[in-house]
């Protein structure tokens, strides 16, 4: 193999001959030295070829194929449900981390009954000494309650368009163990700041789980550590909301959107 | 590269490419993988049902792309970018942007310390949970038999949880109960008479749950919690029935002379 350089692609010099401005050249340059350097001609042409493999080949859509009017496009703002769900799920997510940094679950300090407790403090703590810690508490709080709403109106959509029929079956059983989950996430929550609401919201939790026969026991010690509520109870739903819950209902919302993209919308008929 | 036309790999007649001595490097071709059918008759039992089923299963895949008039065709729909990815990033900001509104509006509030103590005259979980709430609530309706010596079958509280369980369970088998391909709840009054009750009744327990807050008694809210639900369905069934008339006709003309109904 010969060294001498291979005149026919010579690009600077078809660059010379060009008639461009100083900013084609200077781009046009940059270009060919990156890509003598990385080869990013190989790399475009990938990126090209999966933009045409996703944009230039679409079926025809199911209102197109069957020549259906488009008496169904009020439904169609209802299908962003789902990803609602999603975007504030992930909101929660990233506030939820932020408030991980200040809060501590315990029920130590109290001296008396009914003196605030560790958590109780550093959540009035994230709230009045924290920059930003009220507002970081109040998007939270209204990520998570957006995303039970938005659970739950995506489920009446998926209801009445029909959309769980066979063979989406698999998705909507999915989906209702997702807004259980979700309903757990919110509850779990709401005991955390061990403020009197949650405590007794822990209690009937607990009253419940008793009174279920033969594993009502069990799950009351394993929800909520013990019979009665204290240290034990708060840690589990502590674990249960930054850890357990973000794992499942993170790998369970892949599924179920991995299922839809295998699937595929149900388009309204 | 080479001028050497000759096939490399599964010929092997090319002598360079050949490595020592041993017979010239080849992957199997195609055919030699085994197919579907050899696989099921190597096989037994268990595996060799799910080999015969999945040969039937990829004929049918095969036949029914063939038979199929399904048409490809070039860009109608909304390209990925701009379109989908500027409209995308126009909700996610739109959404966020309202979460954010709101809780700066209406921030988190908070409340006393917990106290085990003081049982506090409202108890109430987030708004979400109040139909749940609602459900702990029926104890009234909690049927008392009389081989019990007037006892109540079962606990109140175990009355709430079997709810939460016919709630649930309700919703999971929806899909096994109503089958078919109508779509729209024009084509099935039935079942969106069912959706509507189901969604008022999640309104009335609510209300239920925060019984202290209605001026009414408490016996009158039992029987609207469960009434209005109920109106709501026969409404829903009402109005349904009434538009299908016209509706299906047109509706059958267009479609289910594409799709004949199964
Ligand atoms: C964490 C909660 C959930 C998330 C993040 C979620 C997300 C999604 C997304 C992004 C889609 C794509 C279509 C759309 O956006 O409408 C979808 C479809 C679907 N979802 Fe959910 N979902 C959740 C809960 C549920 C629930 C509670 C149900 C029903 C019980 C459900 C049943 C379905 C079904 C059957 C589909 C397929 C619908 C179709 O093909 O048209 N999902 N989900």
């Amino acid at each position: 193999m010969s060294l001498k350089k291979q005149d026919e692609m010579d690009h600077n010099a078809w660059l010379k001959k060009q008639d461009l401005t100083v900013i084609e050249t200077a781009f046009l340059t940059t270009l060919i030295w990156l890509d003598k350097r990385l080869r990013i001609v190989d790399y475009l042409e990938l990126l090209e070829t999966m933009y045409y493999r996703a944009n230039l080949q679409m079926p025809k859509s199911h209102t197109e194929q069957y020549d259906l009017d488009n008496k169904f496009w009020y439904w169609y703002p209802l299908y962003s449900l789902g990803s609602l769900s999603i975007i504030a799920y992930l909101v929660a997510a990233v506030s939820g981390a932020l408030l991980g940094f200040y809060y501590s679950p315990s029920t130590a300090g109290a001296a008396a009954q009914g003196d605030p407790t560790a958590a109780y403090d550093s959540v009035v703590m994230i709230m009045t000494d924290v920059q930003f810690g009220f507002m970081l508490r109040s998007i939270h709080s209204w990520a998570a309650q957006f995303m039970v709403a938005a659970v739950f109106l995506h489920m009446l959509r998926v209801y009445f368009t029909g959309s769980y029929k066979e063979p989406r079956e698999v998705n909507w059983i999915l989906g209702v163990i997702l807004i259980g989950l979700t309903l757990l996430f919110g509850f779990s929550g709401y005991v955390l700041p061990w403020k009197q609401l949650s405590f007794w919201a822990a209690q009937i939790g607990v009253e419940m789980a008793l009174a279920t026969p033969l594993v009502g026991e069990w799950a009351a010690q394993l929800m909520f550590g013990g019979f009665t509520l204290g240290q034990a109870t708060l840690v589990r739903m502590y674990i249960l909301h930054v850890f357990v819950l973000p794992f499942v209902v993170t790998g369970l919302v892949a599924l179920h959107v991995g299922i839809v993209w295998v699937q595929g919308i149900a388009e309204p008929h | 590269m080479t001028d050497d036309t000759t096939p490399m790999t599964d010929g092997g007649t090319d002598e360079e490419a050949r490595t020592d001595g041993g017979p010239p490097a080849t992957v199997p071709p195609d055919d030699e993988t085994p197919t579907w059918s050899e696989r099921k008759e190597r096989s037994q039992g268990l595996a060799q049902l799910t080999y015969q089923y999945f040969e039937r299963s990829r004929r049918e895949d095969e036949n029914l792309r063939a038979e199929s008039t399904y048409v490809e065709r070039d860009v109608l729909g909304f390209p990925t970018w701009p379109h989908e990815t500027i409209r995308n990033l126009a909700i996610t900001s739109f959404f966020v942007g309202i979460i954010i509104l709101i809780a700066a509006i209406l921030p988190a509030h908070y409340g006393e310390p917990a106290n085990p103590g003081a049982t506090p005259g409202i108890i109430l979980p987030d708004w979400y949970l109040y139909w749940s709430f609602g459900l702990l609530k029926l104890n009234p309706i909690n049927p008392s038999l009389a081989v019990l010596d007037g006892n109540i079958a079962m606990s109140n509280e175990f009355l709430g949880i079997t709810a939460h369980g016919i709630v649930f369970g309700t919703i999971t088998l929806v899909p096994f109960l109503n089958k078919g391909g109508a779509r729209r709840p024009v084509e099935q009054p039935f079942w969106a008479a069912v959706g509507v009750t189901g969604v008022v009744l999640s309104i009335t327990l609510a209300a239920l749950a925060i019984q202290n807050f209605f001026p009414i008694s408490l016996d009158l809210l039992l029987t609207l919690t469960f009434m209005l639900p109920l109106a709501g369905g026969i409404i829903t069934y009402a109005v349904l029935k009434t538009m299908r008339e016209g509706y299906m006709y047109d509706l059958n003309r267009r479609y289910y002379m594409l799709r004949p109904p199964k």
